[in-house]
């Protein structure tokens, strides 16, 4: 007889996997395809977490988890981390940018203009039932204007620079292979500037939200203006063996710069992220318009908010609680119920995390 | 000469899932580990195809050091047939090809969470321990840049002041699993949460130790016949956990650490933690022919 049921282990696990899988039925190619037509900006939302700028991938993703988003991004970033790397691209700069959409709410007009581009901001969110019976709803055609705006905008900060507004940040010239990559090295505390905005970039966008939204509520001291606001394609300029830089390709992606009065200068917060996601970067550059000289142990100090909305790194932490902690528990009580005999009291104590 | 005669065959994965600068740096950082014993290293620590949090250190930590002609063992909660336990060996046989084992005596290199095996582990067998939180100052000090800093100054002053305080408010310290524990003399660091019984089996231990938080990018080591000494004051001596009278229900064998059973009338009853140890227990009992190691504790007392 053996001690446990060795097989027993195993076959449950096989099997809850089958039953997950069971319910989400075939993957096939036409459903990878629906999702990534359908779904653009959640496939936007995973690739950025995931950091990295694959819409199919990205939709696979998606359909292998029934939509679990924090398994959808594991299952991307597991796979990242394996691939190659061929080649680091050239720096994209803010005016470089194939600009979709750019608002300011610092000033009513700015240089190159207010360009809406595609939002629901002035929506009614009113859902169109009638779709559920039967009816398919064909969005109104887009009436194009007669000049098309500027496809290139300069950024609103560098405005504000030239008039002595705010000092602009100093240019790091460091490209290629040098730049730090927070995927290769360990995150060290003062963070590099390279790895702050790496991680904000790939940071879960429901966390960047909720410590974003807790600065803006007060629990920060800067009050963010939105500067700009900016959605836009930017080139993949890689260099050929042969020497030549040429354009893989385009991937969108976000930004946002916000200012709030510090003295007589403005204060500047930065994000980008790949993808359309206007929440998180709003948010994300709402924590690192706050970081500056924040108290340790603050919302708004970038070793908490960097820690705390790293997505893969707390879901699975979360989640880990499921796992048997029968020996620690064991422990616990041992110490508990001679402390409380010592005393004819229990006290709570409070424990480390395991 | 061309590219190709330079470069090997593209394979989807490479042999132990990670690819060679990710093992390097692994490496490197166990080698750093080794030499300041105790002293946590911060590590890039890829993601791998399991959360965080369930054993992504560990598993990286493994996958660096696999070579198909080791025997692997991974134990979760003293288990090796929980089913992480079954999850990650899996793991490892896939992508490494290395043979498995439950057999503590027949392992190379033992992965686990949160147990020693309670047979005496020799100087060629690796335990890698995963490690959920690498920092034993986290419960009086959350912040990583200041607890860095309080290790470097070797500054434990307020670790000592939270087991006075235990003593004074409960009589005893109440430290659970994770006992704090001096390495080398020098460096405070957590074993893991292993229950305090397990602490002494890593002190001038044969075997090599070595901890890894995947979620929280550190490693720690504890080298052999390295001095693991838990915080305790003179007068109040350390405590494991009172299992030393407890005997197994199931295999009979007596003084081990346990897992206890509530039963429905209200009492408990246990079975041995170490279930490779109740197994071979078990069978010595039916006749078979097992080999049973040397334990670290004898008749419920340490006795190395």
């Amino acid at each position: 007889m053996a001690y446990v049921a060795t097989r027993g282990g195993e076959r449950a696990i096989e099997q809850s996997e089958r039953l997950f899988r069971a319910e989400m039925g075939e993957i096939t190619p036409g459903r990878v395809a629906e999702i990534r037509a359908a779904m653009p900006y959640l496939i936007d939302r995973v690739m950025g977490e995931a950091s990295l700028y694959d819409e199919d991938l990205a939709a696979l993703a998606l359909a292998q988890t029934g939509g679990e988003l924090f398994e959808a991004v594991l299952l991307l970033r597991a796979w990242r981390t394996t691939q190659p790397r061929l080649a680091v691209a050239e720096p994209v700069t803010q005016d470089s940018l194939f600009t979709h959409r750019r608002i300011s709410a610092a000033f009513k007009d700015i240089p190159g203009g207010q360009i809406l581009g595609p939002t629901l901001d002035y929506s009614h969110r009113i859902l169109a039932t009638d779709v559920l019976s039967g009816q398919t709803y064909r969005p109104e055609p887009v009436e194009p204007a007669q000049t098309p705006a500027p496809a290139h905008q300069p950024s609103v900060a560098a405005w504000q620079a030239a008039n002595g507004l705010l000092r602009a940040p100093t240019p790091d010239s460091v490209t290629g292979n040098d730049i730090p990559d927070v995927t290769r090295e360990p995150l060290l505390f003062p963070a590099r500037r390279a790895h702050t905005l790496q991680s904000l970039a790939r940071a879960e966008t429901g966390g960047v939200l909720a410590l974003g939204y807790a600065a803006q509520r007060g629990y920060g001291q800067a009050h963010p203006t939105v500067n700009e606001l900016r959605l836009a394609e930017a080139e993949v300029r890689v260099e050929h063996p042969r020497g030549t830089i040429f354009s893989a390709g385009r991937v969108k992606v976000s930004q946002a710069e916000v200012v709030s009065k510090t003295g007589t200068q403005l204060g500047l917060g930065f994000a980008a992220t790949m993808g359309w996601n206007e929440v998180k970067v709003i948010a994300a550059a709402t924590l690192d318009l706050n970081s500056k000289g924040a108290p340790k142990g603050s919302a708004t100090e970038e070793e908490f908010f960097l820690y705390h909305t790293e997505g893969v790194e707390s879901s699975g932490f979360c989640i880990h609680f499921k796992l048997p902690h029968y020996v620690t528990f064991q422990s616990s009580l041992d110490a508990m119920r001679d402390g409380s005999l010592n005393q004819g009291a229990s006290e709570k104590q409070p424990e480390p995390a395991e | 000469m061309s590219l190709k005669s330079l470069t090997r065959e593209w394979e989807p994965m490479s042999y132990g899932f990670l690819d060679a600068s990710a093992k390097r740096e692994v490496r490197r950082k166990m080698l750093k580990a080794i030499a300041v014993p105790g002293c946590q290293m911060p590590y890039a620590s890829r993601e791998v195809p399991m959360a965080r949090g369930w054993g992504t250190g560990g598993l990286q930590v493994s996958c660096t050091l696999l070579n198909p002609r080791m025997s692997i063992k991974v134990i979760d909660q003293g288990a090796d047939d929980s089913v992480n336990a079954v999850s990650i060996r899996k793991f490892l046989a896939r992508v490494s090809g290395a043979p498995v084992t439950m057999n503590t005596l027949e392992a190379d290199l033992i992965q686990s969470r949160h147990r020693i095996p309670e047979e005496v582990l020799r100087a060629d067998q690796v335990l890698v321990l995963q490690v959920p939180n690498p920092e034993p100052l986290r419960s009086v000090q959350p912040n990583l840049s200041i607890a860095r800093q309080m290790h470097a100054d070797a500054d434990y002053g307020r670790m000592w002041l939270q087991l006075y305080e235990q003593i004074v408010r409960s009589g005893r310290v109440m430290q659970g699993a994770s006992y704090p524990s001096l390495v080398n003399g020098r460096f405070v660091m957590t074993p893991s949460p292993i229950p305090r019984w397990d602490v002494p089996k890593l002190n001038m231990a044969n075997h090599l130790t070595i901890l890894s938080a995947g979620r929280e990018k550190r490693i720690h080591a504890v080298p052999p016949f390295t001095r693991v000494e838990p915080l305790v004051f003179d007068d109040v001596p350390y405590r494991v956990e009172e299992h030393g009278a407890l005997v197994c229900h199931r295999s009979g064998a007596k003084g081990f650490f346990m897992n206890e059973i509530p039963q429905d009338d209200g009492s408990s009853s246990y079975e041995v933690s170490d279930s490779e140890w109740g197994v071979k227990t078990i069978r010595l009992a039916e006749g078979a022919r097992v080999e049973m190691g040397k334990t670290w504790y004898r008749n419920g007392e340490f006795s190395q």
